[in-house]
């Protein structure tokens, strides 16, 4: 026999079975011939002689049918047993793991769907962001020029197609008052690209999609649903969209939600605009799709190649261009991979410190239940009949646990919705088969880990023996393994604790930094405009001065402004700026973040002019403002004002006179420290523009009447996205909120569930130095000394935890140093809290069983005995 | 029928059976020939008790299977001792002959 088959289960095929015993019965039937009967006889005796077939086959069956599943039966009805017998024992545990599991879970679930899962496109790994690199700028601009993009796309070999798009937010005035929607303009291919079909409808046809062809517009699922009641007869309607009477041709799936969940509408932009064909104009996002099979790198060197050849083509704008290529995925995610990871680390610590704890409880219990075991031992069960029951009983517990754990896995998708809205994908979190199962993964990693050792420990046959003998006698109760465990609880809630802690200082700090502005009364909000505008800029200014002085003669409103990019929200337009009286090559490039503001921008934000004058509104030469950072950098107290800047990527700008210099202000994040500005004077608003109006009272109360101002005004636009400016920091920190408080939260879990261990180990440890505490009461001993000794038991096991979790957090700081901000991974005043927390929350657990071992009866105890 | 059939004695079929394999590999209808003939027709086993008691020592790895030909050329099972059942065995005589001199002894010392 080979070795191999050994390791296999043993089994007897039937048809094996069956040879065997037809051999048997041939046998007898020739042993009956020989005795003289006729064949027919002989058969006929020798299988009434063999007897039933069936009956032992069956038997025989029997021999190879593992009992498992009869085994597990009894043992779950013992483990219902024994959990009905202590429900306070058991729903600790089941609370516990509830918390832990579920908790673990939905933080899963999130990593699940946000990191894990394709985006929910068709072969979503062939969708790629194309972006065009200009290396003369560090942070240059993604977008494409349109007639570019139509280059790439012809000339190259690995995409299937690429297609761009732009978004803007207009006005759609069929109803009574205008109501804004974000439509995003396609170019030829998107569909294709996208492999998404409208789930109503049709897509645009090649006239549409042509110059002066019929207008048409596709409608997202959301829109479709709010106006129009989920119509199925929408087809054929038509939309009023900035004033041009559009027909609706189809209604796109629900799941379809790009450029971004706010998209209400999409229109074909043909190929071939006027405005397109200009390689300068970059206002495309581009995404292209793969041909199957083809990686990343191949895409990046074909279009390297392709790009190439259009520099040699087109020397002076495409020469210096290079080609970006990412998955559409990891740039999607962008910056939650860290965040996300932070939690499920800290999450997952949670879910070891519970299980740490569970152990210690069923320690103590299996302790209690010694008496139990023993006797079953003498009855001659086997030690793995035994074991296999306690992690039956465990198992079920984390079933329960992990079964409950799954509700607060339901509410992930709310919560992290409530906590981060800004969070990428984080409408398509929800509970699915994969959570449940992880769960169930969940609990049976954690019936291992925290059954194992209990069940191994409690079945100790020499043990169980003995203590059953000599409990009575016992003094001592040193365990130095229970106590390990609690040490191992306190370090890693104390890893926890100073991750939250660090996390909350930073979060503190970002409230306290000096911002270089005022955004407390500040209104801010955008009206619907779409980018066809901009072609006409007078008539551009005259709507932005006509819009602007409406909101200064409300009465309430103190000033009013416009800026590109709401300040102290990230938004990035940083170009290279030329001087014009010339600059030697040795000094450093003019580098700047531009801002497009109007004049009344400064005296709105209060941020204060430290020289020269604030910028002009003159339709003459442009005039702009540099923040200190700026003449710092590049001009270190040499005169500057009077020098003349040109941005070399902007459109519009041509050169400009620099007439001041600005305070800094944290513009570009508030946890951005500032870099050097340029404030160009530009008195036109633009699609995306905020308007910012400083109020007397609170920002909130003049929303109504600046839209109703407006509405007299602009009656064909509609003013949306009212929100005092603050909201918006506080959106732009949503991720950063999101870690901080579900971290915090973590952390708060884990200290609490350490004293716990804490306290219920000490305390089982004075139940069982009870009589010796008596005896010692009686001989004398005082009060205060049997609490100082038990306190000081639990505080020092605490103390080496705290050491220990230091070491733990030390070696992860790294994890933490991109994202604290204004603290350092090793903050000394946050340590010392997290230590001084920990200290005074352990020694009120430890002070409980202290005090009642310190009033132990010696009487009683003596009776006892 | 020449004597009164006796049953066997609760787990002394296991031993009787290790015993005739152990002086070679034999089959099935080898095994219950044996221990009819040798025990000059007193015991006799039951072809419900015998099968599944095979199989039962087969998977506990103290008897071997091969399949081969029968002294008439028939296909039949073969049973043959392992190392590990010839311990097994050993171990099972020893507390039979244990068994069977105490039982002796008593029955001789009561009469």
């Amino acid at each position: 026999m080979s070795w191999w088959k050994s390791l296999l289960p043993k089994r007897a095929s039937d048809a094996q079975m069956n040879s065997e015993l037809r051999f048997h019965l041939d046998e007898l039937t020739d042993e009956n011939i020989a005795a003289g009967m006729p064949p027919d006889e002989a058969r006929r005796r020798a299988i009434l002689e063999f007897g039933g077939q069936e009956k032992f086959k069956e038997e025989v069956r029997d021999v190879y049918r593992v009992r498992i599943l009869d085994a597990s039966v009894v043992n779950l009805k013992s483990a219902f047993r024994f959990i009905r017998k202590s429900p306070t024992f058991s729903i600790t545990v089941i609370l516990t793991l509830a918390l832990a599991i579920g908790a673990n879970s939905a933080v899963f679930s999130a990593i699940d769907t946000i990191l894990l899962k394709p985006l929910p496109f068709p072969d979503a790994d062939q969708l790629m962001r194309v972006d065009q690199h200009n290396p003369k700028n560090p942070r240059p601009f993604h977008l494409v020029a349109p007639v570019r993009l139509e280059d790439w796309n012809r000339l190259n070999s690995t995409f299937q197609a690429l297609t761009g798009y732009y978004a803007e937010d207009i006005s759609e005035s069929t109803g009574p008052l205008p109501e804004k929607v974000t439509r995003a303009w396609v170019s030829p291919r998107f569909f294709q690209v996208w492999e998404v079909t409208p789930a109503l409808g049709r897509e645009f046809t090649a006239d549409e999609e042509t110059l002066n062809g019929p207008a048409a517009v596709l409608v997202s699922d959301r829109f479709w649903r709010r106006r129009f009641n989920a119509d199925p007869n929408i087809v054929g309607k038509n939309l009023r969209l900035d004033g041009h009477l559009t027909p609706i041709v189809g209604v796109m799936p629900p799941s379809f939600l790009f450029p971004n969940r706010e998209a209400d509408l999409w229109c074909p932009i043909p190929a071939g605009l006027s405005y397109g064909e200009a390689r300068e104009n970059n206002w495309f996002t581009v995404i292209g799709r793969l041909k199957p099979g083809v990686t990343v790198a191949q895409a990046r060197a074909n279009l390297a190649t392709v790009q190439a050849q259009l520099g040699r083509q087109f020397p002076k704008t495409d020469a210096e261009l290079s080609v970006g290529i990412e998955p559409l995925k990891e740039t999607t995610i962008a910056d939650s991979r860290r965040s996300l990871w932070l939690l499920f680390g800290s999450v997952t610590l949670l879910l070891f410190i519970a299980c740490t704890n569970i152990v210690a409880l069923l320690l103590s219990r299996s302790a209690q239940r010694q008496h139990e075991i023993s006797v079953r031992f003498s009855l001659g069960a086997p030690r793995g009949t035994l074991i296999a029951q306690l992690l039956t009983e465990t198992f079920l517990l984390a079933l329960i646990g992990s079964g409950l754990g799954l509700f607060l896995a339901a509410a992930a998708s709310d919560i992290f919705r409530s906590l981060a809205a800004q969070l990428p994908r984080v409408e398509e979190i929800h509970l699915d088969a994969r959570i449940v199962l992880y769960s169930l993964a969940c609990s049976v990693v954690v019936t291992l880990l925290s059954g194992l050792v209990p069940a191994v420990r409690g079945t100790r046959r020499s043990l169980s023996a003995s203590l059953a003998q000599s409990s009575r006698s016992q003094v001592s109760g040193r365990n130095p393994f229970q106590w390990l465990l609690v040490g191992v609880q306190v370090a890693l809630a104390v890893t926890l604790l100073a991750g939250a802690g660090l996390l909350l200082r930073s979060f503190q700090q970002l409230g306290r930094v000096a911002r270089g502005f005022d955004s407390s009364h500040i209104l801010s909000f955008q009206l619907s405009m779409n980018y066809g505008e901009t072609g006409d800029m007078k008539k551009l200014r005259q709507f932005t001065d006509r819009v602007l002085e409406t909101l200064r003669a409300t009465p309430g409103v103190e000033s009013a402004a416009i800026s590109v990019g709401a300040p102290g929200v990230p938004f990035k337009y940083e170009t290279e700026l030329k001087l014009l009286e010339g600059r030697s090559e040795s000094e450093p490039k003019l580098i700047a973040e531009n801002r497009l503001v109007s004049a009344s921008y400064f005296a709105t934000m209060r941020i204060p002019l430290l020289a020269g004058e604030v910028c002009r509104e003159t339709d003459g030469p442009p005039t702009v403002v540099v923040n200190r950072a700026f003449a710092d950098a590049y001009f270190r107290g040499q005169p500057m004002l009077g020098h003349h800047v040109q941005s070399i990527d902007m459109g519009y700008s041509g050169a400009a006179d620099i007439v001041g210099i600005s305070g800094d202000a944290r513009e570009s994040g508030l946890d951005h420290a500032p870099v050097p500005t340029a404030y160009w004077c530009a008195p036109f608003a633009e699609p995306g523009t905020y308007f910012l109006v400083r109020t007397h009272n609170a920002p909130m109360t003049m929303a109504e009447t600046i839209r109703h101002q407006l509405h007299d005004i602009e009656p064909m636009r509609s003013a949306y996205d009212f929100a005092p400016l603050e909201q918006h920091f506080s959106d732009a920190l949503s991720e950063n909120r999101l870690r901080t408080i579900l971290l915090t939260f973590f952390a708060a879990t884990a200290l609490s569930l350490a004293c716990i261990g804490l306290y219920g180990t000490l305390s089982y440890n004075v139940n069982l130095r009870r009589r010796e505490v008596g005896l010692r009461l009686a001989l004398g001993a005082l009060r205060g000394q049997i609490v100082k000794q038990f306190l000081w038991q639990g505080l020092a096991v605490c103390i080496l935890g705290c050491l220990a979790g230091f070491a733990l957090a030390a070696a992860s700081s790294r994890v933490l140093a991109g994202l604290l901000y204004g603290v350092s991974p090793s903050d000394v005043p946050t340590l010392s809290g997290v230590i001084l927390l920990v200290l005074v929350v352990a020694a009120a657990a430890s002070l409980l069983p202290a005090i009642r071992a310190s009033r132990v009866d010696p009487m009683q105890v003596l009776r006892d005995e | 029928m020449p004597t009164e059939k006796s049953d066997l004695l609760q787990g002394t079929l296991d031993m009787l059976i290790l015993k005739i394999v152990a002086l070679g590999p034999v089959h099935g209808y080898g095994i219950s020939l044996r221990i009819r003939q040798i025990s000059k027709e007193v015991l006799q086993v039951q072809q419900g008790s015998l099968y599944p008691a095979l199989h039962r020592l087969e998977k506990r790895g103290w008897l071997e299977a091969e399949w081969g030909a029968s002294d008439k050329g028939r296909q039949a099972k073969f049973y043959e001792l392992s190392a590990k059942g010839r311990k097994q065995l050993e171990s099972e005589e020893s507390n039979w002959n244990r068994l069977a001199s105490a039982v002796a002894n008593i029955l001789q010392t009561a009469q």
